[in-house]
């Protein structure tokens, strides 16, 4: 018996100091040093990622938002794709991080779609049920400790409510009426929240529009991985529709008087 | 059909049935018994019960990354863990004395605890380790000890209760479980105690201490301790040992709980509390001195810094 | 051992399971009633998520089971230990009662014992004799039944506090008159709220709202003593004879 206490309840390591001898401060390291044991890769890290995904309830739904750059890196590899899709008819899905991954979860979705369709019991998905699945899709591969690596907002309008919820690649979910992922969560957050916290159901479209829109011009300024091209989804009681690329107006002329943005030298 | 389009391939045969064994692969957990009232123990059906595994190369070290330290308190799972415990067998059968304080790295996360574990009326098991590795494999001990008697028309053994414990820790050696217990019983060779811990050490003896404050415990223990001890005298010595260890070592404490096992069973003695212990003794006990067990209590008025009133008086 | 998987898989070494979402739960029994409270702020590091992700949930009309620690693992947790209660009503035509409510999840955090649920639960509600419980457990299933207990990121402010306003810990009775053993409904109520109050002063984790469930046991007149509580809201299920309430309170936002 080991009579150490901060030693109970911890699986013992035979190779290295099975009699705790070790005082405490200097316990050996335990990891695994040998590197040839990842014979088979699955995602135990992003390769190309999206950045920040936006959500906001208004007045007659949901308003969604994501750029349309993947990056490889630091490298803005893809600058066309697109991180927003529509699931069925009452919902638009938004994805952050391994693009790879989001391919297979709107694989798996169509999938789910085309069961539940098949079925034909006058049932349809909405978008509480497809933020269900997702989490449980989730969870069940963070379980299995080969997440998908994605942090996913789920939108949608389903007989008469707004519906707008977010889950993780650790499956941890969350509801709120502004909700952002990545980068966006630190710096589009809190303007979110100063403009519809109180006034979900009086926003109108034209507002939330430019709610978003501003949102979308600061982090394109300040996060590095982002795209100033972005598109717009739309969930409302006459259905989800994701708009057509945009491009932002941006103004850099300021960066000149900024220390440290523009080309001073001193 | 091609292997490679089959492998992706979402509605032909093969694809139906990997889909089919990964919902049974997800089922792992699941279970007939489950949905009768036998709970989790339903298990006990179909042998020991199982465990889920984190899928990694080496799950030993996933725990270890993961659970508590106070090297790396990056750790977030704090297990609780218990600490003085002691048994011993006298004349009059065993005594059994515990603390009741639980820690979860500094944190004094119960002041409350039962670490004597009621296997059945005949059997305690005590509690120093993980303080849930020791109440579920004990309580797991308390059914086969009941499955043992319908089987047998008789009592299990201390001995054979023990080793029962012992053999089925040892089955996860290595993989994280911590516990050291002692199975106290009387059977039909009398009063008997046995350690085992999750090493897989069985021990037969007289008296053992286990927990980190198991070396103050002892020193009372060893210096008190005789075969012929009365009832009352071997209540006291369990008891003062345990106050030694909860004044002297930080990770025990609170109170005191105290059993003794007769021919006729265990019996509760009583529940003390230590700081009560150290000012003003475990209250009207038979057995116990009067007064504090501190031993600036005893020297009260009898020491330089602190001197007689007749002596402070001139 | 039988039922694990294969050992001889690939090692994963980037990826943690696990994160902290903050919060506090905390539960206190009375002689014939016991309140559960937790509050909805969800976080992760300095982030706020959200503001109302309810971390104590109603299981059955005399057992509330209040979640925290990783959130994901939380909610399933208690969607494991519902569906076991649906399946038990299924087999025995009643609720299951409180007592094995406790060792139930202790089998299924235990189940866990290589792989834990980061949770920390605690259990409250009415025992068959009619008296208020709460049982409180560890991440791997040790539990214990105490008359209050509070865990999760402000335990450390919490509990000491409760331990001297429910267990009178290091205060000495006026000569003559000893410490009552169970509190009304009332006073509960009151230092439940004041608990949260002051841990989300102190403690940027707490905040948002506070939810208090209350379970009464059959006949109790607890409620009768306080008038009307403004918000409160009753949903018990069943006729047994057991009431569950929730009551609810803003809490500062900061």
């Amino acid at each position: 018996m080991d009579h150490f206490p901060t030693n109970w309840g911890r699986p013992r390591n035979d190779a290295y100091d099975a009699y705790g001898t070790y005082p405490i401060a200097v316990r050996p390291n335990n990891a695994l040093k040998d590197a040839f044991s990842a014979g088979v890769q699955r995602t135990q890290a992003p390769i190309v990622t999206g950045t920040s995904v936006l959500a906001l309830k208004y007045k007659d739904g949901i308003m969604m938002a994501a750029d349309n750059l993947a990056s490889y890196g630091s490298l803005a590899r893809f600058k066309d794709v697109k991180r927003l899709q529509t699931v069925g008819e009452h919902t638009v899905i938004g994805a952050g991080g391994d693009m790879s991954d989001f391919q297979y979860i709107q694989t798996v979705l169509d999938e789910l779609m085309i069961d539940e369709f098949a079925e034909q019991d006058g049932h349809t998905l909405g978008p509480a049920e497809i933020h269900e699945y997702l989490s449980q899709v989730m969870y069940a591969r963070r379980s299995k400790l080969d997440p998908l690596w994605n942090a996913l907002l789920v939108g949608g309008y389903k007989d008469g409510q707004r519906f707008l919820a977010f889950v993780d690649l650790l499956g941890t979910t969350y509801s709120a009426s502004t909700l952002a992922t990545g980068y966006g969560a630190h710096i589009a957050q809190p303007l979110l929240r100063t403009a519809v916290e109180g006034n979900e159901d009086v926003l109108t479209e034209d507002e939330a529009l430019k709610i978003i829109e501003q949102c979308m011009r600061v982090l394109f300024y300040r996060d590095a991985r982002s795209l100033d091209k972005y598109q717009v989804a739309k969930i409302t009681a006459e259905g989800a529709t994701i708009s057509d690329t945009r491009r932002l107006d941006t103004t850099w002329s300021f960066a000149e008087g900024i220390r440290g943005y523009g080309a001073q030298t001193e | 059909m091609n292997s490679f389009a089959e492998r992706f391939s979402t509605t032909s045969a093969t694809a139906q049935m990997r889909i089919a064994q990964a919902a049974a692969a997800d089922e792992e957990e699941f279970d007939g018994a489950m949905w009768g009232s036998d709970a989790g123990f339903g298990s006990l059906a179909k042998g020991v019960p199982s465990f889920s595994v984190p899928a990694v190369a080496d799950p030993t070290s996933f725990l270890r990354l993961h659970t508590d330290d106070h090297a790396d308190p990056n750790c977030r799972i704090k297990i609780k863990h218990g600490t003085t415990t002691l048994a011993f067998r006298f004349q009059g059968g065993v005594i059994v004395a515990v603390d009741s304080r639980a820690t979860a790295g500094s944190y004094i996360a119960s002041g409350t605890v039962k670490k004597v574990i009621e296997i059945n009326p005949y059997l305690l098991g005590t509690m120093a380790g993980g303080a849930a590795d020791c109440q579920y494999w004990e309580t797991y001990l308390g059914m086969h000890c009941r499955l043992h008697e319908l089987r047998n028309r008789e009592r299990i053994s201390v001995s054979a209760a023990s080793k029962y414990l012992s053999n089925l820790v040892y089955g996860y050696k290595g993989m994280g479980l911590s516990m050291g217990t002692m199975i106290c019983g009387w059977d039909k060779t009398g009063p008997a105690v046995f350690y085992v811990d999750s090493d897989g050490t069985r021990l037969k003896g007289d008296l053992f201490s286990v927990g980190s404050g198991s070396t103050h415990a002892y020193g009372v223990l060893d210096q008190g301790y005789r075969w012929d001890l009365t009832d009352e005298e071997a209540q006291e010595l369990g008891r003062r040992s345990i106050y030694a260890a909860g004044h002297r070592d930080a990770y025990s404490g609170n109170t005191c709980n105290l059993y003794h096992v007769k021919e006729d069973g265990w019996k509760f003695i009583g529940n003390y509390d230590i700081s009560q212990m150290h000012y003003d003794g475990p209250g009207d006990v038979p057995g116990a001195p009067g007064g504090g067990y501190g031993y600036d209590i005893r020297v009260e008025g009898r020491n330089s810094s602190n001197p007689p009133a007749v002596a402070a008086a001139a | 051992m039988p039922n694990m998987i294969s050992l001889a898989q690939p090692q994963q070494r980037q990826f943690n399971p696990y994160t902290e979402n903050g919060g506090t739960i905390l539960a206190i029994a009375g002689a014939d009633f016991s309140v559960i409270a937790g509050d909805t702020r969800q976080s992760e590091g300095y982030s706020i998520q959200t503001r109302y992700a309810p971390k104590v949930f109603r299981l059955t009309d005399k057992a509330v089971l209040a979640v925290n620690g990783f959130a994901a693992d939380g909610n399933m947790f208690v969607k494991k230990v519902r569906q076991r209660l649906e399946w038990y009503r299924h087999a025995h035509a009643k609720d299951m009662p409180l007592r094995a409510i406790a060792r139930l999840i202790q089998t299924m955090l235990y189940a866990r014992r290589f792989f834990p649920f980061y949770v920390y639960n605690i259990l409250g509600g009415i025992e068959e004799d009619g008296t208020g419980a709460v049982y409180s457990f560890d991440p791997v299933g040790s539990y214990e039944r105490e008359a209050c207990r509070a865990a999760g990121a402000a335990q450390s402010l919490v509990q000491p506090f409760l331990d001297n306003q429910i267990y009178f810990k290091n205060q000495t009775p006026a000569p003559g008159t000893s410490h009552p053993v169970h509190l009304p409904l009332s006073t509960v109520l009151a230092l439940v709220i004041d608990s949260f109050t002051s841990a989300t002063e102190r403690h940027i984790e707490v905040g948002d709202g506070l939810e208090m469930y209350v379970v009464l046991s059959k006949g109790s007149t607890a409620f009768q003593s306080l008038g009307a509580i403004h918000g409160i809201q009753e949903l018990t299920a069943t006729e047994d004879g057991e009431r569950v309430f929730v009551i609810r309170r803003e809490l500062k936002k900061d």
